[in-house]
């Protein structure tokens, strides 16, 4: 199933997601993260992408999978958050 | 003891090429070889510049800039599309060990924004810096600035409206939903605003860039030498347009 979302983080910058996932056990396929946020270093969002193939699609699960990538690999947002990311994520689902 | 950085003015270029110049600067200082540098330039044809982490084909209609002869370039910097057309765009290169560079990434542009603030401050424009990263005069937006960090240097470069045309602008970029067009155009107007609009008479590029200068000098209390790019950041320059900013690899990845 592929699907997308366009999501503005409150007070920070528009999100938008494109999703490719199994529906059978709610597991990401591939996930493309584009939007007109900031992020340092800027290769930290195709590490993300590629750390959440494999991922279950729940808010829990997610926000705290996000987390650790990003606090693992020192990543710095600016208008965007695992908040946001996850919240996005999850409105591609129905 | 005064610092002196350099300051180059390269005129009017291509998408490709000013994205280039900007990134081989940024590498040159990283390796030592050339002083901060406070470039100040023009897009010739018109172009838009996307952020690094933007859908080219959710932001930019690409036939009607084919079209319109307008250019498109994906840039190293995240941010948004913006339609460089009547503007001076600036773009600073300085290490990121340098005192003057606040370490935390939003205080610094707060701080190379103060430079531009100043700057309009002697075109007799009062402006401020509202965050993320935008420099606002009465209310609306007359800048918009984007940084990048990489092998230990900072590049921020960002746009000096002179003159806006939201409709051409709208021609070119894409906008999310077709039916609430007109009303995202007149909220773009109520938005937006320009040197030209403000001071109500024509202002031309030398007189915006003069005024830059002096409020990168008074911010940062440094000196400029008026320079040149140097033999190594030409040809890198030549190799990233080449490689990098010219391809569909580049410009379409995202």
């Amino acid at each position: 199933m592929r699907s997308q979302s366009t999501y503005k983080i409150p007070q920070g910058k528009l999100l938008k997601i494109s999703l490719e996932y199994d529906e059978q056990s709610n597991v990401i396929r591939s996930i493309r993260i584009t939007g007109d946020f900031f992020a340092y270093p800027e290769e930290a969002v195709e590490l993300i992408e590629n750390k959440l193939i494999g991922a279950l699609i729940d808010q829990e699960n997610l926000q705290k999978k996000i987390s650790t990538i990003i606090r693992e690999n020192n990543i710095q947002f600016i208008g965007l958050n695992a908040e946001g990311l996850t919240k996005g994520i999850l409105m591609c689902k129905p | 003891m005064t610092e002196y950085w350099r300051l180059l003015q390269t005129g009017y270029d291509t998408a490709s090429s000013n994205m280039a110049i900007d990134k081989a600067i940024l590498i040159a200082n990283s390796t030592g070889q050339v002083p901060p540098t406070v470039r100040l330039y023009g897009w010739d044809p018109p172009a838009i510049s996307i952020g690094y982490f933007q859908s080219l084909r959710d932001e930019i209609d690409i036939k009607t800039c084919e079209r319109l002869g307008v250019g498109y370039v994906r840039r190293i910097t995240g941010g948004g599309a913006v339609f460089h057309d009547k503007e001076l765009t600036y773009s600073l290169v300085i290490p990121e060990s340098h005192p003057e560079i606040p370490k935390n990434i939003m205080k610094s542009y707060g701080r190379i924004c103060g430079a531009i603030i100043k700057g309009l401050g002697h075109l007799g424009i009062q402006s401020d810096y509202v965050p993320i990263n935008d420099i606002v005069a009465g209310g609306k937006k007359i800048s918009g600035n984007a940084q990048t960090r990489k092998v230990g240097a900072v590049l921020q470069h960002g746009t000096i409206l002179m003159d806006v045309d939201v409709d051409k602008m709208f021609s070119v970029l894409k906008v999310p939903n077709e039916k609430i067009k007109d009303k995202l155009i007149s909220d773009v107007k109520q938005r937006v605003t320009s040197l030209r609009h403000i001071l109500d008479r024509e202002v031309d590029f030398e007189e915006v860039a003069s005024a830059i200068k002096r409020g990168f000098q008074e911010e940062f209390h440094v000196k400029f030498m008026e320079g040149t790019l140097s033999q190594n950041e030409r040809s890198l320059a030549k190799e990233f347009e080449k490689e990098c900013f010219s391809t569909v690899e580049w410009n379409h990845r995202r």
